[in-house]
């Protein structure tokens, strides 16, 4: 099983790290985006909550591009269909994506705290940087889970415009580019609601050292649990499609 | 002795429609055999029961006396499928690594590289690959985890003529040395090559099993063939495009003795066993 494991592990890892496709926007942009943005409007005291929103948006994009987009993409090519010929077990492939995921969200995160220390002047100490990236492996999981219920509910042509629509203004909802205090009433209101918001949130306590908000973990739990539903009743009906 | 493959009574159905319906199909070790159909005739659904990528819903199918798609179905099989497609990031030898890796064995790769050709491609990613090099290593990828039963769908589309020619080669050496095939082609010449018995299924039933052997044996019809000078008897089917004549008989030899006292001129004669294609195509009529 071990070498069934490390050999989905190697594939998953050559696959994506060989796309620059997927491993600039994934690990590059969120870093760069901070560089041109947050890192100028937030200094200060405020620096390193613009820090912490930057590396919850780059785990969201983990969750939304190498699943969202690449769970649609593989669904229909016949190279699933033949792995499904192989023996072993196939929720293997499953974790060495999650395992994979992990290493790129620690890269991307990286990141986001390497632009923190050279062009924003930010340099959280061990404890805050420790409690940054604890919260973000934690927000990684609703990410995921809802870049797998988008990759498999949206078809491989409709995966791509789908994540862009909806990680672009779920980013902005969240606070994530913008302080909430800073977002419009209604926007706001609608804001509190949206698991960008919940994992900043988290992501802020943590920088902060207060506990985690029991509201915003409620609120991804909610998040994970629609996604999972969605998960399951669409990989069901596609099971049933090619396997029924 | 266990069956490499063991079907019975198979039944799959896509809502109103039965697209394998009530087959039987048995595959010793040491024997390939063809499957043969027009299309549409359920081929491919049947190797999915097979293959267990679908489940039945009536009747069993064991390999080697493990159920399809059971893990020990999984590991004793080598599959190409009909389209083959790998991500383009990736080398045929990490591919084959990854497919040894997952049979729970250590990689051949040079034997691989060796049977089907692959010394040119097999540390490029695969982006940019011919459909022919994608299939030659679809094939090297369905034989390297040192499978008991090959199962091909159409496995040499695509191929030019000495790849395959040397995939029929390969195969009746892995089928000498013990390991079965469960085959697809729209190639006759191949099915006749490589196979030594014959399933043909129709709107999901199978209407044909035998040896080519025994279909010939049953047949026993040549093919004369012959370019007549005018005028030629009535008795003679007309010339097709070339001039030539063709007849199907049990006994040729009564037909030249026939042309020879009724003093018909004739030249070019070949006489020979009636093709695969004609001896299904009549089989299948008369069934």
């Amino acid at each position: 099983m071990l070498k069934h494991l490390i050999a989905e592990l190697v594939l998953s890892a050559r696959v994506l790290l060989r796309q620059p496709g997927f491993w600039v926007p994934t690990i590059l942009f969120p870093a760069m985006l901070y560089s041109f943005f947050g890192a100028q409007m937030a200094d200060g005291p405020a620096g390193i909550y613009a820090l912490a929103s930057f590396a919850v948006y780059a785990v969201l994009g983990v969750g939304f591009y190498q699943f969202g987009v690449s769970v649609a993409q593989d669904r229909e090519t016949p190279f699933v269909l033949w792995q499904h010929t192989l023996p072993g077990a196939l929720w293997l492939g499953w974790a060495a994506r999650i395992v994979v995921a992990m290493g790129v969200v620690l890269a991307a995160v990286a990141m986001v705290l390497l632009a923190g220390r050279f062009v924003g002047g930010i340099v959280p100490d061990g404890p805050e940087t420790a409690r940054l990236i604890a919260a973000c492996a934690l927000v990684s999981v609703p990410a995921v889970l809802m870049g797998i219920a988008l990759g498999s509910a949206a078809s491989a042509r409709a995966a791509v415009p789908l994540s862009n629509l909806l990680f672009l203004p779920l980013a902005y909802l969240g606070g994530l580019w913008v302080p909430p205090v800073a977002l419009p009433e209604s926007v706001e209101a609608l804001s509190v609601w949206t698991p960008t918001r919940a994992m900043g949130e988290l992501a802020w306590a943590a920088v902060d050292g207060r506990a985690l908000p029991g509201r915003y973990l409620v609120v991804l739990a909610g998040w994970s649990l629609l996604s999972v539903a969605v998960i399951g009743l669409a990989q069901s009906r596609h099971r049933r499609a090619m396997f029924g | 002795m266990l069956q490499a493959i063991e079907a019975k009574g198979l039944v799959k159905r896509f809502g109103g429609v039965t697209a394998v319906d009530g087959v039987d199909l048995q595959l010793a070790p040491g024997e390939a055999l063809g499957l043969l159909g027009p299309n549409g005739a359920g081929k491919s659904t049947l190797l999915s029961l097979v293959t267990g990528l679908r489940p039945t819903d009536a009747g069993t199918v064991t390999i080697f006396g493990h159920p399809a798609g059971s893990d020990a179905a999984r590991r004793a099989m080598g599959v190409t499928p009909q389209s083959a497609a790998f991500p383009p990031q990736i080398t045929p030898r990490e591919l084959i690594a990854y497919a040894a890796a997952r049979h729970g064995m250590r990689p051949d790769t040079d034997r691989l590289i060796a049977a089907f050709g692959l010394q040119r491609l097999i540390d490029r990613r695969m982006a940019g690959f011919s459909g022919g090099e994608v299939r030659r290593v679809a094939l090297a990828l369905a034989f390297c985890g040192a499978p008991k039963l090959a199962v091909l769908d159409e496995p040499t589309t695509g191929l030019d003529s000495a790849s395959q020619e040397a995939f029929q080669s390969l195969t009746r050496d892995y089928v000498a040395s013990g390991g079965a095939v469960l085959l697809t082609s729209h190639h006759w010449d191949e099915i006749e090559a490589v196979c030594d018995r014959l399933t043909m299924i129709d709107r999901g039933q199978r209407v044909l099993d035998g040896t080519l052997a025994e279909m010939r044996a049953t047949m026993r019809i040549n093919q004369v063939s012959l370019v007549v000078d005018d005028p030629a008897p009535d008795w003679l089917p007309a010339p097709d495009a070339d001039g030539r004549r063709h007849l199907d008989s049990a006994d040729s030899d009564a037909v030249v003795t026939r042309l020879v006292r009724e003093g018909v001129a004739f030249h070019d004669l070949l006489i020979r066993p009636l093709a695969l294609k004609d001896i299904l195509a009549t089989l299948r009529h008369e069934a």
